[in-house]
């Protein structure tokens, strides 16, 4: 029994992992571990001291790197994402020949579908690349989400939906993303990355959106080395006195401005527009603008980086000055919105618009060369494809808020319901 | 008590008298007053038995934080929690929360699991349980905050009465959680919050598995 309980960690031995910070393989393998909340411990491969000691004092051979140690001692040179999940005993086969519903995505959207599908008796089964939570998982407190009047943050909102909907049955296949799903009959086939088939009668995406890059050479071979996509929790510790640049004038880009400044020495957050109202809520911009040591730096825009092996200052652009400035910086995050997580779609024929995101309903009939083969018109949220349908951000359409596509997801299902009917069985 | 003078080793007479194995009779008497203050005792011949009972006690898919115990490492228990997949374990849902943003989640979180799974200092032979804790946090749960309190016990922690209870705290339990706090944390253990449980009202809500071997500390 402690006498010394205040730090709240895992006393069982978790994962380590050793490898060069600028690795990306490294970053990969490091934002898996912790979007899904796995304990792990970094060793940066420079550090011999503790390489010395993860390694019982062996030296590691730098063509095995990353190097990860698996909480039972076994280790995994050159490790992929793929295999540490396997090693974790994430990935789990689908327990049923067939399912009435497959979910694409572990977002607010889907999460909110498996929740009502599977409390409806809808057999579920939800396909999740990464982590649960999607985009949301990652925000550090959202604070207008119905219900929750201190806020919640998204990867608490997800541990909560992934109990719920595995309470009410709903199965839940993580770390491997979906190849393409196709016609099968009435219903359709999913196919994963590692060759798993699943057949369902009905389809949603819920694959929502990743973060769109920052087009500036170099950024993204700073990965995990200085450069982060989103606001992931385990960088909040890191950030701890240093000086941080967050580009993005959306609720993320708040969000995470606001989480920073708790550890960060400065905090600078680095907008487009002309003044943040355009596209971050009214509570966020008023907690970003009051708290000491954040500023919001408008019309400005990052054009260059500077690094050696790690990031060390951003080149940016205000307004109409002439000339850049260079700010020195420990960590820049990147969280300027969305682009569509349609891998899985795009190659099954479903009609994206020009941006990438999945058309439904009445939008479906608009779209030039269409060949909709029922007499009725596509149900809302329907794709090109009878009995396939999307909800939340990867749906054309979509408004781009966490409650929005947790009502989506939920709607869906009764959709779902309508369509089962009409092929029969429901 | 925050500032004791740091001893690396329970002293030879401090050892002799608190890390011995009692006999059934003892234990049998202890685990009989237990019963009559409105706790379950169970008894184990061994770790490997008190980790079935543990599992047969909890539910399955069940909200469960396991206590900071060398008791629950040493057989098998918190491996049980954190890694079988069977529950939630609130430790690894605590880990991946923001101290800073998410404190008030935090402290709900960990202050009303379903179960609270642990350890004791001393059990007397009158069926009274003494925790000390540094933090305090372990405290709130196993008092009134979980559903079910599940307590495993190495035999060698029951004594006479509270006052002995005390002093096996002091003297025996401290040094050696003073050097582990040391090596695993890098700083001082203190004796900072002392609960005792001489009564439990709600009858089933605590659980005592006494072990009959030397289990923790």
């Amino acid at each position: 029994m402690s006498m010394f309980d205040y730090d709240a960690r895992p006393v069982t031995p978790g994962v380590v992992l050793v490898g060069t910070r600028a690795s990306h393989g490294a970053y990969a393998i490091r934002d898996f571990l912790s979007r899904n909340g796995y304990p792990f411990e970094w060793v940066d491969v420079d550090r011999a001291d503790a390489v010395a000691a993860v390694l019982a004092g062996a030296g590691v051979d730098p063509s095995a790197l990353p190097l990860c140690i698996l909480p039972d001692g076994s280790r995994l040179p050159c490790a992929t994402v793929e295999q540490v999940a396997a090693g974790l005993g994430m990935i789990a086969a689908p327990s049923r020949s067939e399912y009435d519903l497959m979910i694409v995505g572990a977002g607010p959207a889907g999460l909110a579908a498996a929740v009502n599908a599977a409390s409806e008796g809808l057999r579920t089964v939800v396909m999740e690349a990464v982590a649960p939570g999607g985009q949301a998982g990652t925000t550090s407190m959202i604070e207008n989400l119905l219900g929750f009047p201190n806020g919640i943050s998204g990867s608490e909102l997800a541990t909560r939906a992934v109990v719920q909907a595995r309470r009410f049955g709903a199965e839940l296949l993580l770390a491997r993303p979906l190849v393409g799903v196709s016609p099968d009959g009435l219903g359709h086939v999913a196919e994963l990355s590692d060759g798993t088939l699943i057949r369902g009668r009905g389809v949603l995406f819920a694959s929502g959106v990743e973060w769109r890059r920052l087009d500036v050479p170099g950024v993204d071979d700073l990965l995990g080395a200085g450069v982060y996509y989103g606001a992931g929790p385990s960088e909040a510790l890191a950030c701890t006195d240093s000086r941080v640049v967050v580009v993005g004038g959306g609720n993320s880009a708040g969000q995470a401005v606001v989480r920073f400044s708790r550890y960060a020495q400065q905090v600078t957050l680095l907008v487009r527009g002309r003044d943040l109202g355009a596209s971050m809520s009214h509570y966020l911009i008023d907690q970003v603008t009051a708290i000491p040591n954040i500023e919001v730096r408008v019309r400005t825009q990052v054009v260059g980086i500077e690094a050696d092996d790690r990031l060390r200052a951003v080149i940016v652009r205000s307004g109409d000055a002439t000339e850049p400035a260079w700010l020195p910086v420990d960590a820049l995050f990147i969280c300027i919105g969305g682009a569509p997580r349609t891998d899985g779609a795009a190659g099954s024929g479903l009609v994206t618009n020009t941006a990438g995101y999945l058309v439904t309903g009445s939008e479906v009939a608009r779209e030039p060369g269409i060949d909709w083969p029922l007499r009725r018109e596509p149900l809302p949220l329907e794709t090109s494809r009878p009995g396939v349908f999307a909800a939340g951000d990867v749906r054309y359409g979509s408004v781009k808020r966490c409650a929005a596509a947790i009502g989506e997801g939920s709607m869906a299902v009764a959709l779902v319901h309508r369509r089962l009917a009409e092929v029969g069985g429901d | 008590m925050t500032d004791q003078q740091v001893v690396a080793h329970p002293d030879a007479a401090a050892s002799a008298e608190f890390a011995r194995v009692p006999s059934d009779e003892r234990i049998a008497k202890a685990a009989a007053a237990l019963e009559r203050n409105g706790i379950r005792p169970l008894l184990a011949a061994t770790g490997a038995d008190a980790r079935g009972l543990v599992g047969s006690l909890l539910t399955d898919g069940a909200e469960v934080y396991n206590n900071t115990s060398q008791t629950l490492e040493a057989i098998g228990v918190a491996d049980d929690i954190e890694r079988s997949g069977r529950y939630q374990p609130l430790r690894l849902r605590l880990y991946r929360m923001d101290r800073e943003m998410q404190a008030r989640e935090m402290r709900t979180l960990a202050a009303s699991p379903d179960y609270v799974v642990g350890s004791v200092h001393a059990l007397t032979e009158n069926g009274s349980l003494l925790i000390a804790s540094a933090s305090g946090s372990q405290l709130g749960p196993l008092a009134s905050g979980a559903g079910h309190v599940i307590l495993v016990i190495g035999a060698q922690k029951i004594v006479s009465d509270v006052a002995t209870g005390m002093r096996r705290i002091y003297e025996y339990c401290y040094p050696l959680e003073d050097a582990r706090a040391r090596r695993a944390y890098g700083v001082p253990s203190g004796v900072n919050n002392i609960l005792i449980i001489n009564k439990v009202i709600i009858p089933g809500r605590v659980t005592a598995i006494i072990v009959s071997e030397r289990l923790g500390f």
